[in-house]
C-alpha cells in the first residue's frame, strides 16, 4: 500500500569511525536508500570538514571542461556511457584490485588528470604559438612583398632627385608595419596631425593568407583573426635624430603592433625573403609533429575502457562526480573527534540490508578498522518524515501532478493514487469524442509500444512524451470511451445497436419496449432538440460525477483523521462537512436520478432546480411536481429533514472545534509542569547518552511548543482560522458543484467545434455533388484534417487537460490534502550518476 | 506621463539591472569575508558569489591590484552588456556615464608617464570602463605638453572637449602678455591630481546640463538631486583640501584655485559661494555649508585637515564619511521607479563594492588583527535601507 500512503520511515543515527568513512558512505551509496539530514543546515558548506575534498573534485571537474572543450575541438568523439549500474560495478572491480584504501583512488586519479591536462595544455600551447608564428612569418612575408609593390626600387636609393628648384635635395624616410585594421582611421588622422599633412600615408589590407588553409581548417583552434592593414608612411627627413621621426616611431609604436625594417637593397630585400620562407618550412614540420602528439594523448581519453563500454573521459567524469556527491553527504555528518554522527530516514524494512551493507563494508580493505553503526532514534519532535512513493513508469506522472501543487504530508493520503483513474476519466468527459479520443489512445500506443525506437532519436517530438506514455494511453482510453457514451464521431452518432426510433408521419416514434443498450440512442442527435437534451444530459452527469468526487475527497479526510487518530476532527469536522454535502448536493444527486428513473404524466415534469430552491424558499409547502411519483408528502419530510441537518451541520463545523482547543489549551497552561517530567519516561530503555538525549529532547520539545502555542493554541486566531474553513467549505460546496459544470461546458465546446469543422468542410462540399463537389471536398479535406488536428487534438487536449488539472487541484484535493509534506532524497549513486549521463 | 512610456524603450535595460541587484554582496557575506584568513580563502569565497567566473582561472594567491582588475572588469562586462541593449537617449546618457572614468584613467596615463612607469603596466591598470581605443596613443606624450596631446590624439576621444576646456581655462587664467615660456611653466607645475579634478567638474557640469536638458522629467528629478550632492561633495572636499595645504601659499593664490575647481552647480553654488571661497579653517568651512541640507552634520566628525600628519587607519576621514553618505542616497535611488538613477547608482554601488572587498583583501594581507579599526570601515550598499 506504499502509494496510497507513503512509505513507513525509521529514525536512525549513523556512526561512522573516521577511517572507514569513505567505504561506509560508499557502500551506503550503492544502495541508495537513505535520506540524509544535515546535522546543521545553518552552517555553509564551506567550514565542513569535507569541503576541501568537495573543492578539490570542482577543481578536477573543471580541469576535465577544459580537456573536453579540447577534444570537441579536435573532434574526437566520446563514447558516452549508459548503463549506470554497469559502471559502478566497474568502479568496484578498480577498488577491488587496488588493495589500498578506497579513498585514495581519488588522489590518484586528480594526478592523473592534473598531469594529463597540463601535458595537453602545454601541447596545445604550443601548436597555438606555432600557429601564430607561421601567421606572423607569412604577415611578415607579406609585407614586404606589398611594401615593394608600392615603393617600387627608388626605396632603395633612399633618397629622391629633386630638381624642381635648386633647393637641397629632399630625403625621405619610410616606416612600414601592421595594425588593426579598426585603427586605420584614427591612425591616419593622427599621422595627418602630427606631420601637419606632410606625409604620405597609404594603408592597404592584409588578405588573409590561403596558404596554409589546409593545416588551419584540420586543427581549428579558436583563432579569430582580426584583420589588419599594412601601413606605409613616408615623410620628409632622413635625419633618425629629428623630431619628427621620434614622434611618429613613438606614434607607430603606440598602435603596437609590429614594425617591419625595410631592407635597404634588392639584394638584402631576396634574402630577406628567403629567409622567411625557410622559416615557415620548419613552422610547418613542426605543427605537424605537435599534432600528431596531441593526437595520441588525446586519443587515451577517447578509449574505450573495458567493463564499461564507454569513454575513459566519461569514467573519470563520473568518477569524480560520484566522489563529489559522496563528499557533499558526508559533510551532513557532524564530526566529534574520529568519529561522524549523524542521522538518516529510512523506509521500513531496509534495516537488515544497511546492516548488512555495514557489516561487509570492510571485507574487501586491508585494514579491517571498524565499520559503522546504525541505531534507531526517535525523530526530533517536529521532524516530519519525508515522503517517499515506489513509483513506477504508470504512477510517476500522475504523482507528479500531484507534486507539481504540493509534496503530500508524510503517510498522508495520496490523492496521486486516485488520480491515476480519474484523471483521465474527468479528461476523457471533456474531451469526449470516439475519433479523437481513438487518435490519441493510438498516439499513447505508439509510444509504449515503439519507446526503445523513439529514445534513441532525440529530435523527435515523440521523445519528450516517453515518460507521459501512459498517461497519454489512459487520457486516449477514456475520452473514447465517454465518446461512446455519448455517441459522438467527429459530430456525427453512430447507429451501433440500431435504433428504437423509426420514422412515422414525419415524427418519430419510438418501439415498445426496446431500450438502445449503450450510450445515446443516435436518433437524438438527427432531432430538433438534439442540443437541449444533450446539454441538460452532460450538465446532470457532470454534477453527479463532481459530486461524488467531492464526497470521495471528504471521505479520504475521515480515513486521513483516522489514521491519525485525530478523533477532534473526525467529529468536528469530517462528520458534519459529510453531512453538509451529502444532504444537499447529495439530495440533488439522489433526485436527479429519481427524476431519471421514473415516467411523468405529461405537464407533471419535476424541475431539479425549482425543488432545490424551493427547499428552502418554502420549506412548508408540498411540491406541485413531486419528483417523488404520486408521494409530495414523504418528499417533503424527507426535504424537511435533510434541510435541518444541512443547516445544523455548518455550527457543528464551526464551534465545537476551536471551543475545545482552547479549553484544552487552558488545562495545558496549568499542567506545564507536569509535562516536564513525561521526558525521561519517552526516553525509555534508549541507551544513548542519556543527558544528551534528554537535553536535545528538551530543546526541541521548547523551541517547538513555542511554535505550537503560536499557531494552534492562540484561540483568537483559531477562530478566525475555523470561520474561514467553515466558509470556505460552505459556499465551496456550491461553488465546486458548480465548478464541475465545465465538464458538460468543455465537452460541449467540443462537440460544436468539431459540429462546425465537419459542417463546413465535409457536409457541405458532398451536398454539391458532381465532379466539382468531389473535388472541393477533397481539397477541403485536408483542411478538415489539419483543423482538426491542430484545434481539436491539440489545443483542446491541453484546454482539457488544464481543466481536469484543476479539478483535481482545487476542487477535489481542497476536501483533504495538506500538501506540506517534502520528498525522499535517496542518497544514491544511481540517481546521481543518471543525471549526469549525456 | 513618462512612467507610461518608460518601459518602451527603457525596460529592457532597467530590468537587467533590477536583475543584476540580487549580485550585491550581502551584510553576512561581508562578515563571512572578514573571517577569512587568508587571500586564498578570500578568493574562494568569492567565487561563490556573483564574482564566481572573473576570478576562476586565476591562480589562488592573487594580488590585490589584479583581484581589483578582475571585479572592475566584471563590472565593465555587465555595464557593456546594458550598454549595448539600450536605446537613444539611454546610450547617450550611459555614455557619458563613462566618461567619468575615461577621464581617470587619461590622468593616471599622464601621471604614469611623467613618472616614467614602463607602459605596458600603465595599460594593464587601466580601469575597463573608461577604455577608448587612443587610450593608448597617450604615450606620444612628451614632456608637460599638453596642448600638443590634446591636438595630436584627444582631440577626437569623447573627453576632448573637456581637455580642450581644460587647457583654454588654464591659459586665459594667466596675465594678460602671457610667453610661451609662461606656458610651459604652468604646464610644468601643474599636477595630474588637479588636471583630474578640473576635467571632473567639467565633466559634472556637463553631465548637469545633459540631464537637465535631455531626460525625462522623472529621471532628471531622481539624478539631478544627486549630481547636485555630488557637486556639494566636490565643493567641499575642494575646499577641505586646500584649507591648510602647503602649495597654495597666499590667499588669492587658494580663492582662485578653488573658484576653478569648484563646480557651478549644485545646492551649496551659487548661494553659499561668496563663503566657501573664503573658509580657511574647518570651523569656516561649517559655517558656510550650514544653510543646505545636513551637510553640517556630516561635517561634524570630519576631523581638522590642519593636523593632517595626525591622521591614521583609524581616523574616519572626509571621505569615509562622504561615501558613507553617498551610500545611502544611491541606495535609495537605486529603489526609484522609471527613472535613469537606477544606472547611475547602480555604478557607483558597485564601484563601493569593488572598494570595499579591495579594502578587505588588504586588510586580508596584512594580516591586521581581528579587533582592528580598519575592518569596520567599509560601507555596505543598502545597508542603510534596512534601518
Amino acid at each position: 500500500m506504499s502509494f496510497f500512503r507513503s512509505k513507513q520511515m525509521k529514525y536512525y543515527s549513523l556512526v561512522i569511525p573516521r577511517e572507514s568513512a569513505w567505504v561506509v558512505m560508499d557502500q551506503l551509496g550503492r544502495l541508495g536508500q537513505l535520506h540524509m539530514i544535515d546535522y546543521d543546515p545553518l552552517i555553509p558548506m564551506m567550514n565542513r570538514p569535507f569541503a576541501n575534498y568537495v573543492k578539490r573534485c570542482d577543481e578536477a571537474l573543471f580541469k576535465l571542461i577544459g580537456i573536453e572543450s579540447l577534444l570537441k575541438q579536435f573532434k574526437k568523439n566520446l563514447i558516452h556511457c549508459e548503463d549506470t549500474q554497469k559502471l559502478l560495478d566497474h568502479f568496484r572491480d578498480i577498488q577491488n584490485s587496488r588493495q589500498k584504501p578506497g579513498h585514495t583512488y581519488f588522489d590518484e586519479l586528480e594526478q592523473v588528470i592534473e598531469k594529463k591536462k597540463n601535458h595537453i595544455q602545454e601541447m596545445s600551447n604550443n601548436l597555438q604559438n606555432l600557429l601564430d608564428r607561421v601567421d606572423s612569418i607569412t604577415e611578415q612575408k607579406l609585407v614586404l612583398e606589398k611594401a615593394k609593390e608600392f615603393l617600387g626600387k627608388s626605396m632603395f636609393s633612399q633618397s629622391i632627385p629633386h630638381y624642381l628648384n635648386d633647393y637641397q635635395q629632399l630625403k625621405f624616410g619610410q616606416l612600414i608595419g601592421v595594425i588593426d585594421k579598426e585603427d586605420e582611421t584614427r591612425f591616419k588622422r593622427i599621422m595627418f596631425r602630427i606631420t601637419k599633412g606632410n606625409a604620405w600615408v597609404n594603408i592597404v589590407d592584409l588578405l588573409p593568407e590561403k596558404q596554409h588553409h589546409q593545416i588551419k581548417t584540420s586543427i581549428d583552434l579558436n583563432r579569430a583573426q582580426q584583420p589588419r592593414c599594412l601601413y606605409v608612411v613616408v615623410y620628409p627627413g632622413m635625419n633618425d635624430q629629428s623630431t619628427l621621426k621620434q614622434k611618429l616611431l613613438k606614434v607607430c609604436d603606440s598602435f603596437a603592433k609590429n614594425r617591419i625594417e625595410y631592407p635597404n637593397s634588392q639584394e638584402a630585400m631576396d634574402n630577406k625573403l628567403r629567409e622567411l620562407s625557410i622559416q615557415i618550412n620548419e613552422a610547418l614540420n613542426l605543427i605537424q609533429m605537435t599534432k600528431k602528439q596531441l593526437d595520441v594523448t588525446l586519443d587515451e581519453f577517447v578509449k574505450e575502457q573495458n567493463g564499461c563500454n564507454c569513454s575513459y573521459f566519461e569514467q573519470l567524469r563520473l568518477y569524480v562526480l560520484k566522489e563529489k556527491y559522496l563528499y557533499v553527504n558526508l559533510n551532513y555528518l557532524l564530526m566529534q573527534g574520529s568519529i561522524f554522527t549523524g542521522q538518516f530516514w529510512l523506509p521500513e524494512g531496509l534495516e537488515a540490508q544497511v546492516e548488512d551493507k555495514l557489516r561487509n563494508a570492510m571485507q574487501n580493505s586491508i585494514d579491517r578498522f571498524p565499520t559503522g553503526q546504525i541505531q534507531q532514534i526517535q525523530p526530533k519532535p517536529g521532524d516530519l518524515a519525508p515522503t517517499y512513493f515506489n513509483l513506477n513508469e504508470v504512477t510517476m506522472p500522475f504523482q507528479e501532478i500531484v507534486n507539481t501543487y504540493g509534496v503530500p504530508r508524510y503517510q498522508e493520503v495520496n490523492p496521486g493514487l486516485f488520480t491515476v483513474i480519474t484523471f483521465p476519466f474527468l479528461f476523457g468527459v471533456m474531451f469526449a469524442d470516439i475519433a479523437h479520443g481513438f487518435l490519441l489512445l493510438l498516439c499513447g500506443l505508439y509510444v509504449i509500444f515503439w519507446k526503445k525506437q523513439l529514445k534513441r532519436q532525440t529530435d523527435s517530438m515523440f521523445n519528450a512524451m516517453i515518460p507521459f506514455r501512459y498517461l497519454l494511453a489512459l487520457m486516449g482510453l477514456f475520452a473514447f470511451y465517454n465518446g461512446l457514451i455519448y455517441n459522438d464521431y467527429l459530430s456525427i452518432s453512430l447507429n451501433l445497436f440500431g435504433s428504437c426510433y423509426y420514422p412515422k408521419h414525419e415524427e418519430w416514434e419510438r418501439e415498445q419496449n426496446c431500450v438502445y443498450p449503450f450510450g445515446i440512442d443516435p436518433v437524438w442527435l438527427a432531432s430538433g432538440s438534439s442540443l437541449n437534451f444533450m446539454n441538460s444530459y452532460k450538465m446532470k452527469l457532470s454534477v453527479i460525477l463532481g459530486v461524488t468526487h467531492m464526497l470521495f475527497g471528504i471521505l479520504m479526510k475521515g480515513a486521513n483523521t483516522l489514521y491519525f487518530r485525530n478523533y477532534l476532527d473526525f467529529f468536528c469536522e469530517f462528520i458534519p462537512q459529510l453531512l453538509f454535502m451529502a444532504c444537499t448536493f447529495g439530495w440533488m444527486d439522489f433526485l436527479i436520478m429519481m427524476k431519471w428513473l421514473n415516467v411523468y404524466p405529461n405537464g407533471k415534469d419535476p424541475s431539479i432546480i425549482e425543488t432545490m430552491i424551493n427547499q428552502v424558499l418554502k420549506p412548508m409547502e408540498e411540491s406541485a411536481t413531486p419528483v417523488f411519483p404520486n408521494n409530495a408528502p414523504l418528499q417533503l419530510t424527507l426535504t424537511q429533514w435533510l434541510t435541518v441537518i444541512a443547516l445544523v451541520s455548518i455550527p457543528w463545523m464551526l464551534l465545537p472545534k476551536p471551543l475545545i482547543l482552547s479549553l484544552s489549551h487552558k488545562k495545558h497552561r496549568v499542567s506545564d509542569p507536569q509535562q516536564q517530567k513525561l521526558i525521561p519516561e519517552k526516553q525509555g530503555s534508549e541507551d544513548i547518552d542519556s543527558y544528551q538525549f534528554r537535553k536535545d529532547l528538551q530543546f526541541a520539545i521548547s523551541s517547538k511548543s513555542v511554535e505550537i502555542s503560536e499557531q494552534e493554541h492562540d484561540s483568537g486566531e483559531i477562530w478566525v482560522h475555523q470561520m474561514i474553513e467553515t466558509i470556505e467549505f460552505v459556499l465551496g460546496g456550491i461553488s465546486n458543484t458548480a465548478s464541475y459544470l465545465r465538464l458538460w461546458a468543455l465537452s460541449l465546446a467540443h462537440g460544436q467545434l468539431a459540429e462546425v469543422f465537419y459542417d463546413m468542410c465535409i457536409a457541405g462540399k458532398i451536398d454539391m455533388g458532381g465532379i466539382v463537389g468531389g473535388l472541393m471536398g477533397g481539397y477541403f479535406y485536408i483542411v478538415f484534417a489539419l483543423l482538426t488536428f491542430g484545434v481539436l487534438m491539440m489545443m483542446d487536449v491541453m484546454e482539457c487537460f488544464l481543466h481536469a488539472l484543476r479539478l483535481h487541484w482545487v476542487e477535489f484535493q481542497s476536501k483533504f490534502y495538506k500538501a506540506d509534506g517534502y520528498l525522499f532524497v535517496g542518497y544514491s549513486y544511481n540517481k546521481v550518476l543518471s543525471e549526469h549521463l549525456k | 506621463m513618462d512612467l507610461c512610456v518608460f518601459g518602451v524603450d527603457d525596460g529592457y535595460a532597467e530590468a537587467i539591472i533590477r536583475g543584476l541587484r540580487a549580485s550585491f554582496l550581502t551584510e553576512a557575506q561581508y562578515q563571512q569575508m572578514k573571517n577569512c584568513a587568508s587571500i586564498p580563502e578570500l578568493k574562494s569565497f568569492l567565487e561563490e558569489t556573483d564574482y564566481q567566473n572573473c576570478l576562476q582561472a586565476d591562480n589562488p594567491q592573487i594580488p590585490t591590484s589584479i583581484l581589483r582588475q578582475r571585479l572592475k572588469k566584471k563590472l565593465a562586462d555587465e555595464f557593456e552588456y546594458i550598454e549595448a541593449q539600450s536605446t537613444g537617449t539611454l546610450t547617450k546618457y550611459l555614455f557619458h556615464l563613462r566618461c567619468r572614468f575615461m577621464i581617470d584613467n587619461v590622468v593616471n596615463m599622464i601621471e604614469g608617464l611623467k613618472n616614467k612607469i614602463d607602459i605596458e603596466i600603465l595599460l594593464s591598470n587601466i580601469d575597463p570602463l573608461g577604455w577608448f581605443p587612443e587610450i593608448k596613443n597617450i604615450k606620444v606624450l612628451e614632456g608637460d605638453d599638453y596642448s600638443s596631446l590634446y591636438r595630436d590624439v584627444l582631440i577626437d576621444t569623447p573627453i576632448g572637449v573637456y581637455f580642450m576646456k581644460f587647457l583654454e581655462e588654464s591659459i586665459e587664467n594667466l596675465h594678460e602678455n602671457r610667453t610661451l615660456n609662461d606656458i610651459q611653466n604652468l604646464f610644468r607645475e601643474m599636477k595630474p591630481e588637479y588636471i583630474r579634478t578640473s576635467l571632473k567638474k567639467m565633466w559634472l557640469e556637463d553631465f548637469y546640463l545633459f540631464c537637465e536638458q535631455e531626460l525625462m522629467p522623472t529621471s532628471q528629478e531622481a539624478l539631478l538631486e544627486l549630481l547636485k550632492f555630488e557637486a556639494d561633495f566636490k565643493t567641499i572636499q575642494v575646499i577641505y583640501n586646500s584649507i591648510g595645504n602647503r602649495d597654495l601659499n597666499t590667499a588669492a593664490k587658494i580663492i582662485t584655485t578653488r573658484k576653478q575647481l569648484c563646480p557651478t552647480i549644485g545646492n551649496l553654488y551659487p548661494d553659499c559661494e561668496k563663503m566657501y571661497l573664503q573658509a580657511m579653517t574647518l570651523d569656516a568651512l561649517r559655517e558656510a555649508v550650514k544653510g543646505c541640507d545636513n551637510y553640517r552634520d556630516l561635517l561634524k566628525d570630519a576631523p581638522d585637515p590642519l593636523k593632517r600628519e595626525e591622521f591614521n587607519v583609524q581616523t574616519k576621514t572626509l571621505d569615509d564619511i562622504m561615501y558613507d553618505d553617498e551610500c545611502r542616497r544611491y541606495a535609495l535611488a537605486f529603489d526609484g521607479q522609471g527613472s535613469y538613477g537606477v544606472f547611475y547608482s547602480y555604478l557607483k554601488l558597485k564601484e563601493q563594492e569593488i572598494r570595499n572587498i579591495i579594502w578587505l583583501a588588504e586588510m586580508i594581507s596584512r594580516k591586521l588583527a581581528k579587533n582592528h579599526p580598519g575592518w569596520k570601515k567599509i560601507i555596505i550598499p543598502f545597508s542603510h535601507l534596512g534601518k
